[in-house]
């Protein structure tokens, strides 16, 4: 669903998320001081990788919701969520994620996705995201140090 | 996963004969049956390999190399015969890439799995013919590759240009081929030369989800990306010249297409849905496996079904999205050449599923059995005077169809009765992953690949820089290892070997 937002003080997020090796596909780390900024970070890592980002600008806003079993499925249903976005109209490319709301209890995410439509000769046209996969999915929380990582495996 | 010494590992591996391993029982818990694997002696050693990393003490992450996936998939329950790596096997989701396995549907046990499927449901490879030589060619060949390019779309986000509603896909899902057919974008005998002639009866458009759809309606008649391509390639070396006259290729220097790609978005979310459902299933029925990936349902169970018509509905969405990109090859060749896809000859050879399930009759212990067979990265491979087999290929056996790599060579192989009882009439489907694509990423440079494939005469149009290291040659296992594997092992055997000319990828 489209939401309105203002462009005004819009910043973007500091890059925390790299690629890591895998024979076949490709696995995402992303990081953060907290379990959501991870979770954000991972998810724009993988619009990352469908484009180059540097060539997305933020013109529309609009809200996903989410919900897994576990934590684990959450996260792999919050990333479907937002290939969905990118794979059916609105054909959404995201620069920067916002969760809204992050319920670990009923695990349920609310979340702002910003970023443009897909468009060819404007995005250059990086590799398809064929599905997300549970596949050494890892989730480490290490509250004491505010360190919090999740780790994906896509299929391409 | 049990993890020992690599010489404790070994020990569960037997080298039965020059081009194939045996994986005994207890190499992982609970084989129902054991497990085996065809290389060379190159291929043997990068198998080796990979099984020798994932004995290092102490790793973290990483995945399961191919010889324990094989293992994992014998441990299935129903699972007949032996489970089986093709040479090309590389480490996949669940299964192995090049893995293929049979169950027994008369067992209440037995499961399907969407892993032994893969996420790219029926992705295959389509082989057209032409009457044109290399010398036809050869003058006009970037622009060819141009048109071609500008005909099909390609690449991430790109769009279908075959008009389609949502009324026009559910048809399109029932009715496969037929649907084409009746559009008028394919000819009557193209379903003739294609795997269940282009159309899985049992499809039901009800079980697949509206996410499904919604992401299949605009990939419609899209190449995709990865590994995915259209190349014109020229006929290098005919080893059987009588079944390759058969199949309408008369010498060296003729010039055919060759399709590879699948279900796109619509496979990919069919393959998603179902895993989530089966997670569920698992812990109502209580069915252990070794790997979470390995998630499965009783056949007989309503998830079950419910996967193998959502599965037939995305097998026949593939077969309309190759059908469609046929459609504009052969406009693309009408317009350059000023004729008519008729007047250039270009018929269908042949379609393999190289990513499916299918209900087939095998002997296994001398009866005759009912199996749902999976084959991930693994071709079809009936042997002459096979019913289900077209009545042209009734004396040369099937034609199967193995895509090489950007730049390399590709092959077509015939179905033997060797491989009928070995493997369930099944071989390799292509060359199989070596190197990660962020390896292929870091080592290789982009321009050394463009200008090594310009040097051996290849136009290549491609959507995205990145994928060129990624799909180089270099990242992959030699398919000719691949298929030189499966002809000295019998389970099938050479016909022709094409080299490409231009390629078109995402």
């Amino acid at each position: 669903m489209e939401v309105e937002f203002s462009k005004e003080n819009f910043l973007l997020p500091e890059v925390k998320y790299e690629y890591l090796d895998h024979t076949a596909d490709v696995q995402i780390h992303g990081w953060g001081t907290s379990l959501k900024e991870a979770f954000e970070q991972c998810g724009v890592a993988m619009f990352g990788y469908m484009t180059e980002l540097d060539y997305v600008s933020v013109e529309h806003c609009f809200e996903i919701e989410a919900q897994g079993d576990d934590l684990e499925g959450l996260l792999f249903h919050f990333l479907d969520e937002l290939l969905f976005l990118f794979s059916a109209e609105p054909y959404l490319v995201c620069k920067k994620l916002k969760i809204t709301k992050f319920d670990l209890e009923t695990f349920e995410i609310s979340c702002r996705c910003y970023g443009e439509p897909f468009e060819l000769g404007k995005h250059p046209q990086g590799t398809e995201v064929k599905a997300i996969t549970y596949s050494a999915m890892q989730i480490v929380q290490d509250t004491d140090a505010c360190n919090y990582e999740v780790f994906v495996i896509i299929d391409i | 996963m049990v993890v020992r010494p690599y010489n404790d590992e070994l020990k569960y591996l037997e080298k039965v004969s020059d081009h194939c391993w045996r994986i005994k029982k207890g190499f992982q818990p609970n084989m129902n049956v054991e497990g085996c694997f065809y290389v060379n002696s190159r291929l043997e050693r990068l198998m080796l390999e990979e099984l020798k990393n994932s004995c290092r003490p102490g790793a973290v992450g990483g995945f399961l190399p191919g010889v324990k996936q094989i293992a994992n998939v014998a441990a299935l329950p129903g699972i007949v015969g032996r489970s089986i790596g093709l040479p090309d096997i590389h480490s996949g989701y669940g299964f192995a890439i090049g893995n293929m396995a049979a169950f027994d549907m008369d067992d209440p046990l037995s499961v399907v799995s969407p892993g032994g499927v893969g996420f790219d449901i029926n992705c295959g490879v389509r082989l057209l013919r032409t009457n044109l030589y290399e010398k036809d060619v050869q003058p006009v060949k970037e622009q060819l590759a141009q048109s071609l390019f500008d005909h099909i779309p390609v690449g991430v986000g790109s769009k279908g240009i075959i008009p389609m509603n949502a009324r026009d896909l559910e048809e399109a899902l029932e009715m496969g081929m037929d649907w084409s057919l009746r559009e008028g974008y394919v000819w009557a005998e193209d379903k003739e030369h294609c795997e269940e002639y282009g159309r899985m009866l049992n499809a039901d458009p009800a079980k697949v989800s509206m996410r499904a759809k919604k992401r299949g309606l605009p990939q419609l008649g899209t190449l995709g990306a990865g590994n995915h391509y259209a190349e014109i390639q020229v006929v290098d070396e005919i080893y059987d010249k009588w079944s390759a006259s058969k199949m309408g290729i008369e010498e060296k220097g003729q010039v055919v297409v060759m399709i590879h790609s699948g279900s796109r978005g619509f496979g990919h979310q069919v393959a998603t849905d179902a895993l989530v459902q089966m997670e569920k299933a698992m812990k109502r029925d209580k069915i252990e496996t070794n790997d979470r990936q390995l998630a499965c349902a009783r056949i007989n169970s309503v998830e079950g079904q419910d996967y193998l018509k959502a599965m037939a509905a995305a097998a026949n969405f593939a077969w309309v999205n190759r059908s469609s990109m046929t459609f504009l090859t052969r406009q693309a060749f009408a317009k350059m050449f000023n004729t008519t896809p008729d007047d250039l000859d270009m018929h269908v050879i042949y379609d393999v599923s190289h990513n499916i399930a299918k209900v087939e009759n095998h002997i296994v212990d001398g009866k005759e059995r009912k199996l749902l067979v999976h084959r991930k990265g693994s071709t079809r491979a009936f042997p002459p005077h096979h019913p289900l087999i077209p009545v042209d290929y009734q004396l040369t056996g099937q034609p199967v169809l193995v895509g090489g790599t950007m730049g390399t060579c590709s092959y077509v192989l015939t179905g033997t009765e060797q491989g009928m009882h070995e493997t369930f009439g099944s071989t390799c489907h292509g060359a199989g992953r070596a190197l990660s694509r962020a390896k292929s990423r870091r080592n290789l440079d982009y321009k050394e690949v463009l200008d090594k494939l310009d040097q051996m005469g290849i136009a290549i149009r491609v959507a995205s820089p990145k994928l060129v290291m990624e799909e180089a040659p270099e990242s992959y296992k030699d398919v000719t290892d691949v298929v030189d594997t499966c002809h000295a092992a019998g389970i099938s055997k050479k016909c022709i070997k094409m080299r490409p000319i231009a390629v078109i990828k995402g």
